[in-house]
Order: C-alpha cells, then structure tokens, then sequence
C-alpha cells in the first residue's frame, strides 16, 4: 500500500503493537488525526491572524485560549509551542548561556540540551550518576561546589531531565532543584518524558522553565513541543524584538526573538491542541499505564537470564533491558543472527525494537490497553520458550 | 459550490478515522468484541450513507 508512488503507507500503529521507545506517547489521538486532516495545508491556522499578528493571539483556532491552558496544564505563568523541546531548551540557552559560561547537565542528559549550550558557546559539566544511573541531589550539590569553585561563579543553567531517555529512570528533580535556587541557578525541567504523560506541577517542584514534547509525550504531530516558563523568567525568554532596520527602518512588532516569531503554523499546533483535552484526562491515569508496564517487565523477568538494567520498581513505561544471557544466545547460533528476535516479533504482531537488538534494547509500553499488555507479555514468554529458554 | 458535498467529505474522512483507530486499539489480531462490532458496523452504516450523499450531489 504506498500513499504515493514514492511513499509508502506508514501503518505499523494499526498492524502492530507498537513499543518503540520515543513513539509511543507521541501517537495521535483520534481528534488529531482529524485536525491533521482538515489543517494539512501550509499556513492553515492563520486565516484569521489579526493585529498584533502573533501565533499565541490568535482566537480562532482557539489558539490563544490554548496557550494559557497548557501554561496551567504545568502550573506555570506562560507558555509558548515550540517546534519540538530542543527548541525549548534553544531559547532557554540562548537566554542565558554567554560564550564561556559553565552549564549543568546530567550524565543521563539528552543530546540536545548539549547542543543547545554549545551552540551559544557555554561550557558544559555533567551531574554524574550512580550506580543506579540515577542523579541524586547530593551529586547535584556536590557538581554544582565544584564547577563554582573552577570557574569562580556559579553554573548560569541546569538542564534536569525528570526522567531519562537512556533508562526512564526517575531523578530526585525536587531535590536538586532546591540546591540549584540556593545558588540562585535557574533550571530547565526537561519533562519530554513526562509532560503529557503524567501530571507535572512545575512551579511546585521549584523550576523556571518546564520544557514538553508534543511528539513525544503530548500526541501531537512532530516537531511540536511547549516551554513555559514562570512571570520573572518569561520576560526574559519571550523578550520581543527592538530591532530597527537600517536602511528601510522597519520594525516588527512584539514578535519574540527566541521563538523567531510564530513557531507552530500549521498542522503541528492543530493536531496538538485537538489532541489536549485527551491529555489533560489521560495523565490522570498514569498509574494504569504503568501498572501494564511492570505487567510486561515481570514476564520478561521471568526468562532466565534477562536483567532490567532500569531501576527496579520501573516507575516509568520506557525500560531498558539486558538479554545478553537470554535472547542474544539464541542470536549466536541462529541463522537470522540478532534478526530473529526482531523476527519472532513482527510474526506476532510487536513493533518497535530495533531490529538485529538482543543484547541491550529499549521499550515502552505507554497507552497500550490491558489486552495488549498481556498480548506482548506473553509473547516475550512464547518466544523464550519456543526457543528453549528457561522461565521462572 | 455544494456545501453539502464539503462537509460530507469530511464527515466520511472523519468516520474512516475513527475506524483507523479501532484498528489501532485492537492491534495485533483486531479481533473485535460485540461492542466494538456495534460501534464499526454503525460508522459503516453512516460511510454509506456519505457515499450516497456525495453521488447525489456531485453526480446528480
């Protein structure tokens, strides 16, 4: 089935349980995909753009509304859509990184918060782990004397991932917050992995920026995402422009120079506010969703030899394993190689691990139904078994 | 310009949208529950009476 006779129909999330780590939180609610429908064109949400002529004023689509409910969605003071949460953390960095300036990240940190702070000339330290690839707020405490000490000021940002992409693991962000306000740091809660999933209180854990990812968390189409921001800091992130051209002497309004005027034009904003009202509910049945995911974690526990290497209880759906005594001994003598795994898989309906994995792999298990839980943990066990592995 | 038309359209795209969904929620095997059979075979229903609609008023 092809879309074009170039493109092919994606339709893995109709065929197949889907658990790729970074889609699933991502995909559409039935309301986005109508809006994507009747939004598809270019500037679509601009036909009746009025004076001051910016995106977050914009009343029909309901747009302006929307920016106030995503900034309670998070409790904070503002938001604005952004093309994605690197974008997020773009303006935040381009805000307050200096060329020089020392900037806190984790060991756990997503690469795009590096690039962000590098494209602005900061230096980067990282808030190390521990044994249990979490970060703690002593190691935070801690970080933050000594990169004070070696460069005679403190860090001016910290990038703070409440749960990690290599993991999903929960840091103490609370706590670390607490130590970064003592030093007067403002942080940026990196919530790609939570906003839109599960409920987030950002000015009660203390953050100046909550950073979100439509197509990641919020069912949105991609690249969307949200930065919000507390009063005090929004002046500073959305500061609009007072440039004055030279020759011609144009000015441009109250355009914002770190979000490069209107953001989200199109399709991107629709879709994810179509999806909205669907996220506000659902994050109230996180619990749900997790409760499937340790459903799935406790079968794959029970093949011998399989080690989750995310922190036990999961307390989160996205989970990294270890089936290097497992599923990668049968790899070492299959003729598919790590390809059967993938294999076995698809034959079963299961999308979304990387193909040829058996080693180290990641899933995530967010907004599958109770029957497709069960459905993919007991296909983890039929394979196992189908391949003589012991089971607990 | 048939308004009528236009909105049908939609409506039928929309109705084939939340059938993409039902497949979706029913993943791998869609085999489906005396609900959901209830709920598809009424959009089913409502795509007919689209497919009429449109032939009307653009074939007349």
């Amino acid at each position: 089935m092809r879309c074009t006779s170039e493109i092919d129909v994606r339709d893995v999330d109709e065929s197949c349980i889907n658990i790729d780590p970074i889609q699933v939180g991502g995909r559409l609610t039935a309301d986005a995909m109508k809006a994507v429908i009747a939004y598809g064109d270019g500037y679509s949400v601009c036909d009746h753009c009025r004076k001051p002529f910016r995106l977050d004023f914009i009343q029909k689509p309901p747009i302006q509304q929307f920016h106030k409910e995503l900034a309670a969605f998070v409790n904070m003071d503002e938001a604005r859509v952004v093309p994605g949460a690197r974008r997020g953390f773009q303006a935040v960095a381009g805000t307050y990184v200096q060329k020089g300036d020392p900037v806190l990240i984790t060991a756990l940190s997503h690469y795009t918060e590096v690039l962000a702070v590098e494209n602005n000339g900061g230096i980067i330290r990282e808030i190390p782990a521990d044994d249990g690839k979490t970060i703690t707020t002593d190691s935070a405490a801690e970080t933050i004397e000594t990169v004070s000490r070696e460069f005679c000021r403190p860090p001016v940002l910290l990038f703070l991932d409440h749960f990690d992409y290599q993991y999903g693991n929960e840091h103490d962000v609370r706590g670390i917050i607490r130590v970064a306000r003592q030093h007067d740091i403002p942080v940026v809660y990196n919530g790609a992995y939570t906003v839109g999933i599960m409920e987030v209180d950002g000015k009660g854990l203390g953050a100046d920026f909550v950073v979100g990812s439509g197509h990641k968390s919020m069912a949105a189409p991609a690249p969307s995402g949200m930065l919000a921001a507390t009063t005090e800091r929004a002046a500073e992130v959305f500061r609009t422009t007072e440039a004055r051209t030279d020759l011609t002497g144009r000015t441009f309004g109250i355009k914002e120079v770190e979000m490069m005027g209107c953001t989200l034009m199109g399709v991107t904003l629709v879709g994810m506010m179509a999806s909205f009202p669907h996220v506000r509910e659902r994050v109230k049945h996180w619990d749900e969703h997790l409760s499937r995911g340790r459903k799935v974690v406790e079968s794959l526990e029970r093949i011998v030899g399989t080690r989750i290497q995310s922190e036990m209880p999961r307390n989160h759906t996205l989970t990294r394993v270890d089936t290097i005594q497992s599923f990668d001994k049968v790899a070492n003598t299959h003729k598919k190689k790590g390809f059967f795994f993938s294999s076995e898989l698809k034959a079963r309906g299961i999308a979304g691990i990387i193909p040829g994995a058996t080693k180290v792999w990641k899933f995530n298990t967010y907004g599958l139904s109770a029957a497709q839980s069960d459905y993919l943990a007991e296909t983890f066990l039929g394979i196992a078994e189908k391949y003589g592995l012991d089971i607990q | 310009m048939s308004k009528r038309a236009v909105d049908t359209v939609f409506e039928a795209l929309f109705t084939l949208t939340d059938i993409r969904m039902m497949l979706r929620d029913t993943a791998p095997q869609h085999r489906l529950d005396d609900d959901e059979k209830e709920a598809a075979e009424a959009m089913l229903r409502s795509l007919e009476g689209n497919i009429r609609t449109l032939r009307k008023e653009l074939i007349g």
